[in-house]
């Protein structure tokens, strides 16, 4: 086959390339290879896109693996997938490191007697394989994730083929809860899909859907439509967030209920209540009865005049949706809240329009009730053997399960992950899967999306798809018969016969818009009583365990950008924290840092304590997802000093219990622990430590009422000014506040290029950016798009600590205007103390090189290593960089990286180096670094734009983090251009644009568009 | 600061043998020569502690050279450390030699003849100790060349906007003009030294002295060598100081961009310059016996210059604090608040006390001639002058524009190792010459002691 041939040559070319790259530490790469024969669709230096689907969690997000000369370097969203419509959250981002990840096992194994790995062909692997199956296909069992409907089907049809006993297909995240919940209010099995797009009050109760939600990408688009002030001048929609933490759906809303975890059931169905009370209750007053206003707030901890207040709301408005419990929320009483949280939505006529259910019901998925099923049959010695797959069982499972203990009973553990994990460190054979970007298949997120998977480069290693695996096996224990001819490949391919099949690989999948079910309330919601949640064991906090921004149930944890990029609400990273409220840290003299003991029934961790005024008193909220003891990245075997075997961190799920929701899911709002001091100190990577601004108008607000009286300018410009009226003391605060707003109009009104100024006349582009704050949710896509596209280093927990991390763009997070006193001192162990519980006040900030029109870096390095392009960018020539620093001291918005160390060529372990992005110069050591405005895309733009004879069009240059971006908050364009997009969006916004420090008179590119204030936030300082 | 009277000066130069009147021609050159003979157990300890220093040193550079930056305690956003704080200071230690032997020499006060010696050796070696750690500071030491304007193909240039560019040559200046006028004031001493000496030290100072013969027209043309390069040296007190202090002016960097920064660092120039000529010698003379020559008036005049320049910087401290307030800029407050109470605090407050408060103490005559008193003040005054450096360069960095930035620096080993490294290096050259060059410059000495011994130039002076 010829296709093979030219991806067999591929595979060569990438590998010799990237040896040279990962191995150049010590032997330069001296010699390029040119293609023989150059395949059709390549030209060395442009970069093909394949459409894909991500794997990483199970939203189903449409991809672009950008790929250079047969390496995939980078993806993207696929602007054709109706759920993400082109942009990809962190997560997805960072997934493209699975293939390249040194933790990559690279062909089958065996473990000995002595637990070391022997490698093995893959034939004795499957011969193996299949004569366990032969002997004891009764007593073996496949557990694993949940996987596309291809793969589903055919690993049914093998088990039915092959006489296995059973297959269980896990998520610890799953959905069970909201299924059994609709079957109970609508009597439909399948989950509700939300649409926020025409809403104009969102209730999340613990949902988060901006950050760990349903379908995190999708809402953010849909909400950042809703909310934009320049087509809506009421503001979109409102947000009412009821969580124990202030998650970062808390920190962006409008209202937030820091109600007691497990009450959102008995809330939603009080709310439901009063909402009912004022407009009728329609065809669910039967199911209404079991609400209790008094009760419901007595167990929620929060006030009457909030439960009044968001009742207010609820019923005025006229499209309010009300989103379920989400995994942080998920308690013993998850599917009757999520019930309550649905039949709110009828009550507030979401139903049909914000929330409509598929045609077709959901796939039964297995629980963590038929998981703790068959560790009991594992315990019992009934299981012989064991395949897993897409799951890390021995690390996600709670410790009180005692899988580990239940695995060491099965005779033959199989493993088919692509990386190491805590699972293939106990399996006895190793049958190690493609990763996503090495393998066929397929995804059916929702009905009417179909998407595929498609390989964008030759497997790296000796793997297999474990389809393909799984069929060799079955083919040789005999059930070959039964089951489909051909590959994996092939399988899918008759799968998808229904479709064009070249077109649908073209476009990323098949889409359809599915006709909407109608769904009416079920007789058995009236039996709808919801309850607040069993907590087992004892202490003064409640456990909130909760999913981490990045890390999933844990799988995320092994890729450096998920551990690297800072959490977007704590601004954590590489390790676990537990957060208590400093009323409780103070209660028990403990700072930021201290390592307390926690202590539940089902076990105990040691974390370092984060005291923040944004959690309850009587909640302990710890992140899921750290504490892996296997992995490069996941555990400390890839530390600056190896620490092999040691936890990152601690994993939660050692000390939740197994505990059940009514649909057999597991909740993890399930135990009390006591919180102990234990006098040691672990200090944290923390990459602010400040969310004081101030009053420095780095990150300010507009309130509505004055954006809608068109007063916002001048209010917003007075306020700029009397906070300078502040700081110049009484005697010249009118002068100098005069003159400041002067100031902010000294070169026209913000959004217009300073033509009078321009050094560049003759040039037609001066490159620009908009950022409208208002949108920013601070979800750090674009920082992990960032890292990916421009080589930025990762550096380690070490090096973070100690503030070198080398990201590009970063997003602050402020609360408020701040204060000015000047109180400082305690950096080491800081505390946010600016958060009020129940009150928001924050305000996220992407901070990125400005490209100052008069950029202080650029004057004062002595070698003229950074200057300014004629275009307006404020450029770096690497080569030309002695390292002096200086650049770094008067930057003033702080966003030069300093080369610490040879990160260039030391950080890139294993074949991750295969993965740089072959457009952008990877950095030696003591050179200074920062944002480019991604300049090699705006070069990718310019060649055909030359050669059409034109200027580069509008929409042609995509930055990295505008393309990431999910709220579309980022736009880049070119600034002399008025009819550009950046600028539309600055005019639009013009009554709150600024440009950060602009008393500085640095003339940044960047304007700013400042966040809206919808509702007064009382007590607000 | 008015001459001292003949009779004191006289009185001060008695030898300690008891023999009356001041010291004869050979005597002076028996005494100050003695210094470069016979064997001294301190100055080989003294040499080898500062020997084994500048290996150890020299060993943490190789490692960071090797491993990167990294090893420092640099983090963002302090991109400057001890290496700059090191590098200004021992540029202002330099300081004193020059106004020593420059500027005193063209308002002739003859005092400075028996000092000017050891203050312009220090200079030099300063100077040569400072250099050294731009290329520190910069880790890749071979890319130093880049800082250079040379002539090539590629049409790099160097940015003359950039006040490191102007150190570069501010620097590369006051080296060689120290340098010169230090080798210029040694020709007639060389020959003393080549006159004494024998076997193959006596080949070397011959052509050290280059031919000396203390003729008269010899003299006439080393005096106006003097002359000439002291009129050049004078401005470069005040210069290059004033360059290295636009190294921070210059910027935007809330707490460095001010006006004040130039005479206020020429005068901590010179404070902590001649604290560093009192605590270099006071052990010489006391070691080496020289208290005929380098007497308590000695000490008593260069307190003085103590004082009034420490009253300078104690204004510059205020200034700068009034002005942080008065601009109303908070940038400014915030910075100079957290200065004194924030993280930093230790280190502005040693600054004050070592660099304003203590210094007062010399408006007590009896303290101003309590050798072991400046001793200890003096040693103080240096730590002072060096954390002076630390409060500008580090408080101001780790608290700028953006408070989501802010971080703290605090040095690593490696890069306290270079510091102590920079003071065994600039000892060990101190005490090499020491023992190959007259510590005190004898002719002018001599001079001095035929204007104290004819009466014309007595009392009246």
């Amino acid at each position: 086959m010829s296709e093979l041939d030219r991806r067999d040559f591929l595979k060569i070319v990438g590998l010799s390339a990237g040896a040279a790259a990962t191995a150049g530490c010590d032997d330069p790469a001296s010699k390029l290879i040119p293609y023989v024969i150059q395949p059709e669709e390549i030209t060395p230096g442009i970069a093909v896109e394949y459409a894909s689907t991500c794997q990483e969690c199970s939203v189903g997000c449409g991809l672009h693996v950008k790929t250079r000369e047969g390496r995939p370097i980078k993806l993207e969203g696929n602007p054709d997938h109706p759920i993400n419509r082109g942009t990809l959250c962190a997560r997805g981002q960072a997934s493209i490191g699975r293939t390249y990840h040194p933790d990559r096992i690279e062909g089958p194994a065996t473990r000995a007697g002595d637990g070391s790995l022997q490698s093995i062909s893959w034939d004795d692997a499957k011969n193996k394989l299949a004569a366990t199956l032969g002997s004891s296909a009764r007593k073996t069992w496949i557990l694993g994730g949940h996987v596309g409907p291809s793969l589903d089907s055919l690993l049914d049809e093998i088990v039915d083929a092959t006489g296995i006993a059973g297959r269980l297909n896990y998520e610890p995240f799953g959905q069970q809860a909201l299924i059994e919940a609709s079957k109970q209010v609508f009597g439909v099995a399948a989950a509700p899909i939300f649409d926020v797009s025409g809403a104009d009050l969102i209730i999340d109760f613990g949902n988060d859907f901006m950050d760990t939600g349903m379908s995190p990408p999708e809402h953010a688009r849909q909400l950042s439509e809703n909310r934009d002030v320049a087509k809506h001048k009421d503001g979109g929609a409102r947000i009412v967030a009821v969580s124990a933490r202030q998650n970062l759906t808390a920190s962006n809303a409008d209202i937030w209920v820091a109600a007691a975890p497990g009450s959102e059931g008995l809330l939603a169905l009080a709310l439901a209540k009063a909402v009912a009370d004022k407009r009728g209750a329609g065809s669910v007053g039967a199911a209404l009865a079991g609400a209790n206003t008094k009760a419901a707030i007595a167990a929620a901890g929060i006030d009457q005049a909030t439960f009044d207040k968001v009742a207010e709301k609820l019923a005025s408005a006229k499209h309010a949706v009300a989103l379920p419990p989400g995994i942080a929320a998920s308690s013993s009483a998850g599917a009757g809240a999520a019930a309550a949280v649905l039949l709110l939505n009828v009550v507030v006529g979401a139903v049909g329009s914000a929330l409509t259910y598929p045609s077709v019901d959901a796939k039964p998925t297995s629980s963590l009730k038929d998981v703790l099923a068959l560790v009991d049959k594992m315990k019992a010695g009934a299981v012989k053997c064991l395949l897993i797959h897409d799951l890390n069982p021995v690390f996600s499972l709670p410790a009180s399960v005692g899988f580990r203990e239940a695995l060491a009973k099965v005779d033959l553990v199989v493993s088919f992950a692509p990386l190491e994990d805590e699972t293939t460190e106990v399996a006895n054979l190793l049958l190690p899967n493609h990763t996503t970007m090495e393998s066929w298949g397929d995804a059916n997120p929702r009905e009417g999306v179909r998407s595929i998977v498609q390989p964008t480069i030759r497997p790296l290693f000796d793997t297999q798809a474990m389809a393909d695996t799984l069929l060799g096996v079955a083919r040789i224990a005999g059930a070959g018969d039964s089951l489909p001819s051909g590959s994996w490949k092939s399988v899918l391919e008759s799968n998808w016969s229904g479709s064009n099949w070249r077109q649908s690989l073209a476009l990323g999948g098949s889409f359809t818009n599915p006709p909407k079910r109608e769904v009416a309330v079920a007789a058995s919601a009236a039996n709808l009583r919801p309850s607040a949640p069993r907590l087992q064991g004892s202490g003064d906090f409640t456990v909130v365990a909760f999913p981490h921004s990045y890390f999933g149930d844990g799988r995320g944890a092994a890729l450096p950008w998920n551990q690297e990029v800072p959490d977007p609400v704590t601004k954590i990273s590489w390790t676990t924290w537990a957060e208590i409220s400093m009323a409780k840290a103070d209660e028990m003299g403990v700072v930021y840092g201290d390592v307390v003991k926690i202590d539940t029934g089902a076990g105990s961790i040691d974390v370092s304590v984060y005291p923040r005024g944004g959690v309850r008193d009587d909640v302990v909220a710890i992140p899921i997802g750290q504490g892996h003891t296997v992995g490069f990245y996941s555990s400390m075997a890839g530390d600056e000093q190896p620490q092999p075997g040691v936890a990152r961190g601690a994993n939660v799920a050692d000390i939740l219990p197994a505990a059940l929701d009514e649909a057999g899911g597991q909740a993890f709002v399930s135990t009390r622990a006591s919180v102990t001091k234990t006098g040691n100190f672990r200090r944290m990577a923390l990459s602010q430590w400040t969310d004081n601004q101030r009053k420095r108008g780095l990150a300010p607000e507009v309130s509505l009422y004055d954006l809608s009286k068109g007063a916002a300018a001048a209010h917003f410009f007075a306020s700029s000014a009397e906070a300078s009226e502040e700081a110049h003391g009484e005697t010249f605060g009118e002068e100098v506040a005069q003159e400041e707003s002067a100031g902010h109009h000294f070169e026209g009104p913000p959004f217009e290029f300073d033509a009078a100024n321009d050094s560049n006349p003759d040039q037609p582009y001066r490159w620009g950016m908009t950022i409208d704050n208002d949108k920013c949710t601070g979800c750090s896509a674009c920082v992990t798009a960032c890292y990916i596209e421009n080589n930025v280093s990762i550096v380690g927990e070490t090096q973070a600590i100690r503030h070198r991390e080398m990201s590009w763009i970063r997003i602050e997070r402020y609360l408020g205007d701040g204060e000015d006193d000047i109180h400082d001192g305690a950096e080491r162990r800081p505390t946010p103390d600016g958060e009020v519980l129940g009150e928001n006040e924050v305000r996220h900030l992407p901070m990125l090189c400005q490209h100052c029109g008069a950029a202080p870096c650029e004057s004062v390095c002595p070698v003229i290593a950074t200057y300014h392009t004629p275009e307006g960018i404020n450029g770096m020539v690497y080569n030309r960089c002695v390292g002096t620093r200086y650049c770094g001291n008067n930057c003033t918005y702080k966003v030069r990286r300093f080369n610490y160390f040879d990160y260039g060529r030391k950080n890139w372990p294993g074949l991750l180096g295969l993965m740089l992005n072959p457009d952008v110069t990877v950095r030696g050591q003591g050179v200074m670094e920062k944002c480019s405005f991604c300049v090699q895309r705006i070069e990718a733009a310019r060649q055909p734009a030359k050669d059409a004879g034109e200027v580069i069009a509008d929409g042609a240059v995509v930055t990295a983090c505008q393309q990431a971006c999910p709220s579309g908050a980022i736009t880049f364009g070119n600034v002399k251009d008025t009819s550009s997009e950046a600028v539309q969006k600055q005019k639009q916004g013009e009554d709150r644009a600024y440009r950060s420090l602009q008393i500085l008179n640095t003339r940044p590119a960047v304007t700013y568009l400042a966040q809206v204030r919808r509702e007064e936030n009382e007590g607000a300082r | 600061m008015a001459p001292p009277p003949a009779s004191a000066v006289a009185d001060a130069m008695n030898p300690p043998t008891g023999r009356t009147g001041p010291p004869q021609d050979s005597q002076i050159n028996i005494d100050i020569m003695a210094v470069t003979k016979g064997f001294h157990w301190p100055w080989l300890i003294a040499l080898l502690l500062a020997v084994s220093g500048v290996i150890m040193a020299a060993s943490a550079l190789v490692w960071q050279t090797y491993e990167g930056l990294g090893v420092a305690g640099y983090q963002a956003p302090v991109f400057w450390g001890v290496y700059i704080i090191t590098f200004v200071f021992w540029i202002g230690i330099g300081h004193a030699g020059t106004l020593i032997s420059a500027i005193l020499f063209l308002f002739r006060a003859k005092w400075r003849n028996a000092i000017n010696r050891g203050a312009e050796a220090m200079t030099v070696f300063a100077v040569l100790t400072a250099a050294l750690f731009p290329l520190i500071h910069i880790g890749r030491l071979w890319k130093f060349y880049f800082l250079l304007p040379y002539p090539n193909q590629r049409y790099l240039w160097v940015n003359f906007k950039s006040p490191l560019l102007w150190d570069v040559f501010a620097v590369n200046t006051y080296l060689t003009i120290s340098l010169l006028f230090f080798i210029v004031g040694l020709v007639p001493d060389l020959a003393v030294a080549r006159d004494r000496a024998v076997g193959w030290k006596k080949a070397v100072y011959t052509i050290a002295s280059g031919g000396w013969q203390g003729t008269g027209k010899q003299w006439k043309a080393h005096n106006r060598a003097v002359l000439h390069l002291s009129g050049i040296a004078t401005p470069l007190v005040l210069s290059v100081h004033s360059i290295v202090s636009w190294d921070f002016a210059m910027s935007i960097v809330p707490g460095w961009h001010a006006t004040i920064f130039a005479p206020y660092f020429v005068a901590g120039a010179i404070l902590g310059g001649f604290a560093m000529v009192i605590v270099v010698m006071v052990p010489v003379r006391r070691i080496f016996k020289l208290e005929a020559y380098i007497t308590d008036y000695h000490f008593e005049n260069m307190s003085r210059f103590i004082l009034f320049t420490s009253l300078i910087c104690g204004y510059a401290y205020g200034a700068e604090y009034f002005i942080a307030w008065y601009s109303g800029i908070e940038f400014e407050q915030t910075s100079f608040w957290l200065r004194a109470f924030g993280p930093y605090w230790f280190s502005t407050w040693c600054m004050i006390m070592f660099n304003c408060v203590f210094p007062q103490l010399l408006w007590i005559k009896k303290l101003r001639t309590n050798i072991p008193f400046l001793f200890v003040l003096c040693f103080f005054i240096n730590l002072g002058m060096w954390f002076e450096r630390y409060v500008i360069i580090i408080t101001s960095l780790s608290r700028e524009y953006i408070p989501a930035a802010w971080g703290l620096y605090i040095p690593s080993t490696v890069e306290l190792m270079v510091l102590t490294g920079s003071f065994c290096w600039f000892s060990m050259f101190f005490l090499l010459f020491l023992k190959m060059f007259p510590i005190i410059a004898i002719a002018e000495v001599k001079e001095l002691a035929i204007h104290a011994k004819e009466p014309g130039h007595g009392g009246a002076h």
